[in-house]
C-alpha cells in the first residue's frame, strides 16, 4: 500500500520545493512517484526540475503540455496510475491557492478509499509571501483551499523564508502563524522546513525562547531545487 | 514594513494599490496574469473595483472612463494585448486622461512567445497608436525600482494628464525577489477639476466633457499645440537615468530593464581584466535621456559604445540620435527572447578592443 503527500498551499509558499525534496529523497528508499497538478501557472512548477527527478528515480507525471511554453489546463488520464495498487510514496504537488487546489477536488472518490493513515494533506505556509501572511489570512486561505480541495489538511508545514535573504528569525514567525492556526484547529504541526543553516540557527532560537515542541515538529531540512534567483533566470530563461 | 517574497507582477500590483490605485481593469495574458489576479482578491479589500473585461479593446475603454471620472486607474496586459489597446491609449492621450498601462513584454511579432523581450521599444516610445502623441515610458530594471516608480508614475500621469506606460518584461513579471513594501514613494493626490462626476444644472462647476474628436481643423489645432507644448515640458523635465561607472571609461555599454541589469554584472567582469566600461540605463523611455546620454558617449576617454537589447535593435536608434556620429554605437541583441549572459556581453567588449 502507498503513501500518499498532497501538498496544498497559497502561491509561492513552497510546495513544489517541498515535494520534490520528499520525492527526492523518498526514491532513495523505494518507488515514489511525484503528480504535478499545477494547471494555472505555465512557470515554478516541479515539472521544471523534471531532469532532478529522473536522476532520482522518481516517476513525474505531469499536466499534457506542461513546460512546452502553451497552457492547456487539462490533466493527464495517467493521474489515476497514482492510485493503483502499488509500493512506495506517492507526492501531489497542487497549484496554488484555491484557484490552484480545484484541479485535486475531482479525485475525491479516489482519496476517499484510502485508510487514513496513509494519507497525509500538508498546507504548506510562508508568512512571508504576501497572501499568507498572518494567522488572520492564513485561516481563511486554509478555508478556501480545504472547500475547493475537498481534502481535510492533516498538517501544517512552517516554510517561512525570504529566498536568499531567509535567516532563521523568519523561521520563528512562522513558528507564530502555524501555532495559531494549529490551536485553532487541532490540525497537528508536521514540520518546519529550511536549508540546514537555516534550521541549526532555528534550533538556538527554540532553547533560547523554549518554543513548544509540538508546533515545530519535525526538522525538514531541505536543498533548494525550485528557487529561481536572478542568476538561474539568465540561464534558464522563465 | 519587513520584506516581502513578492512576484514582480504582485509586487507591481501592491504597490499601485498603495499609489492609490483603486480600478482595475484587464484580460488575461501571459505572462502578466498574476497582476489582474492579485488585483482582483485586494482591490475589493481596499474599496476598489476590479473587473476582468470581455477584450482588451474594453478594458482599455473602461480605463478611459474611469480616468475621466477622476479616478486612479490601471490596465497591464503584455504585447499583444498592448497593440490590442493602442487604440485606446491614443484616444486616452487626445482626451488627456491620466492612466497607467503596464506592459510585461514577451517575445514577439504576432502571438511570439512567452518569455521576456524588449520588442516593443517603438511600441512605447514612438506612438503604438495613431496621431501625434506620447506616453510617458518608465522601465524598470528590477522588482523593487518597480515598486518605486508606481507612486510617480500615477502622480506624473495626473500632473500632465497623460497615459503613462510601465515597460517591463517577462522576467520582472515572474521573478520572485524579496522586496521591501515601503519603498512606494510619497503619493500625492491632487483636485481633478476637469473630471465628469456628474453636471449640476445651475451649479458652479462647468460641464465637463471628455473628448477626442475635433472635427474643424482650428479645433483639432488647439488640442495638438496644448498637447505638444505639454510634451516639450516633459521632455525638459522627467528624463531619468542611471549612468553606473562611465566617468573616464573606454567603453560604455547602453541597456534598459532587466538586461542593464546584466550588464552590470558584465562591466565588472570586465573591470576584473582591467577593462573600464560604464553602462548608462535610460530609466525614461519617453522622455528619453537624449543629453545624459550623449554626455556619457562623448567623453574622450570613449572609444565606442554598445547597446545589447533583446530586440533586433530597436532603442539603438535612439542612442545614436543622441550620439549623433560623434562616437560609433555598435548593436547587440536578437528578437525573439534570447537574453545574454554577461560573459557573451563582455566578450563583445573584449572582440571590439581587439578590433
Amino acid at each position: 500500500m502507498r503513501d500518499y503527500y498532497v501538498m496544498l498551499g497559497g502561491f509561492g509558499s513552497g510546495k513544489s520545493e517541498l515535494a520534490l525534496n520528499m520525492a527526492v529523497n523518498k526514491a532513495a528508499a523505494g518507488d515514489c512517484m511525484l503528480v504535478d497538478l499545477d494547471v494555472i501557472n505555465p512557470y515554478f512548477r516541479s515539472t521544471e526540475r523534471a531532469d532532478v527527478l529522473e536522476a532520482a528515480g522518481v516517476e513525474l507525471i505531469s499536466p499534457p503540455y506542461s513546460m512546452k511554453k502553451i497552457e492547456i489546463m487539462s490533466l493527464s488520464p495517467r493521474v489515476y496510475a497514482a492510485f493503483a495498487p502499488g509500493e512506495g510514496t506517492v507526492f501531489f504537488d497542487v497549484g496554488g491557492d484555491h484557484v490552484g487546489a480545484v484541479a485535486i477536488g475531482q479525485y475525491k472518490p479516489n482519496f476517499m478509499k484510502l485508510p487514513p493513515e496513509k494519507l497525509n494533506v500538508l498546507f504548506v505556509i510562508n508568512p512571508r509571501r504576501p497572501v499568507a501572511a498572518d494567522f488572520e489570512s492564513a485561516s481563511a486561505l486554509l478555508e478556501k483551499i480545504q472547500g475547493v480541495s475537498r481534502l481535510q489538511v492533516t498538517g501544517f508545514v512552517n516554510n517561512a523564508n525570504l529566498a536568499e535573504e531567509t535567516v532563521p528569525e523568519h523561521l520563528l514567525e512562522g513558528y507564530e502563524v502555524v501555532k495559531q492556526l494549529s490551536e485553532a484547529t487541532g490540525i497537528p504541526v508536521w514540520g518546519t522546513c529550511g536549508t540546514q543553516e537555516i534550521l541549526d540557527g532555528f534550533e538556538k532560537i527554540v532553547a533560547e525562547k523554549q518554543l513548544d515542541e509540538r508546533f515545530i515538529g519535525r526538522r525538514y531540512p531541505i536543498r533548494i531545487l525550485m528557487h529561481r534567483s536572478w542568476d538561474k533566470f539568465l540561464t534558464e530563461g522563465l | 514594513m519587513a520584506k516581502k517574497l513578492m512576484k514582480g507582477c504582485e509586487a507591481i500590483a501592491e504597490a499601485a494599490i498603495q499609489a492609490g490605485c483603486r480600478y482595475f481593469f484587464g484580460y488575461p495574458i501571459t505572462p502578466q496574469n498574476d497582476i489582474p489576479e492579485y488585483m482582483s482578491l485586494r482591490l475589493p479589500q481596499v474599496g476598489g473595483c476590479f473587473l476582468q473585461a470581455e477584450s482588451e479593446l474594453a478594458a482599455i475603454n473602461m480605463v478611459y472612463g474611469a480616468a475621466g471620472a477622476g479616478a486612479r486607474v490601471m490596465t497591464s496586459s503584455s504585447s499583444p494585448g498592448i497593440s490590442l489597446k493602442q487604440e485606446g491609449i491614443s484616444t486616452a492621450a487626445a482626451a488627456e486622461l491620466p492612466c497607467v498601462v503596464v506592459n510585461m513584454m514577451r517575445g514577439g511579432p504576432g502571438l511570439g512567445n512567452i518569455q521576456a523581450s524588449q520588442g516593443d521599444y517603438f511600441q512605447a516610445t514612438k506612438g503604438g497608436g495613431h496621431g501625434d502623441y506620447h506616453v510617458i515610458v518608465y522601465a524598470p530594471s528590477s522588482i523593487q525600482e518597480a515598486v518605486g516608480m508606481m507612486a510617480k508614475a500615477f502622480d506624473v500621469a495626473d500632473e500632465y494628464r497623460i497615459p503613462v506606460m510601465i515597460l517591463a518584461d517577462g522576467l520582472i513579471g515572474q521573478m520572485m525577489e524579496p522586496v521591501d513594501m515601503d519603498q512606494v514613494g510619497e503619493v500625492h493626490l491632487r483636485e481633478k477639476p476637469w473630471a465628469a462626476t456628474g453636471y449640476v444644472p445651475g451649479g458652479k462647476k462647468p460641464r465637463a466633457v471628455i473628448n477626442s474628436l475635433y472635427i474643424e481643423t482650428e479645433d483639432l489645432d488647439v488640442l495638438v499645440s496644448r498637447l505638444e507644448a505639454r510634451y516639450e515640458v516633459i521632455r525638459q523635465k522627467e528624463p531619468m537615468i542611471e549612468t553606473y561607472k562611465t566617468e573616464g571609461a573606454e567603453y560604455i555599454l547602453c541597456a534598459y530593464g532587466t538586461v542593464a541589469r546584466v550588464c552590470k554584472a558584465a562591466v565588472r567582469i570586465l573591470e576584473e581584466k582591467g577593462v573600464k566600461v560604464g553602462l548608462v540605463r535610460p530609466i525614461t523611455l519617453w522622455p528619453f535621456p537624449y543629453d545624459k546620454v550623449r554626455e556619457a558617449i562623448a567623453q574622450e576617454s570613449v572609444k565606442e559604445a554598445l547597446t545589447v537589447e533583446v530586440s533586433s535593435g530597436q532603442m539603438v536608434e535612439d542612442i545614436r540620435l543622441a550620439v549623433n556620429g560623434i562616437k560609433p554605437v555598435q548593436f547587440m541583441g536578437k528578437g525573439g527572447s534570447r537574453i545574454p549572459s554577461a560573459e557573451e556581453i563582455a566578450e563583445r567588449i573584449m572582440e571590439m578592443r581587439r578590433a
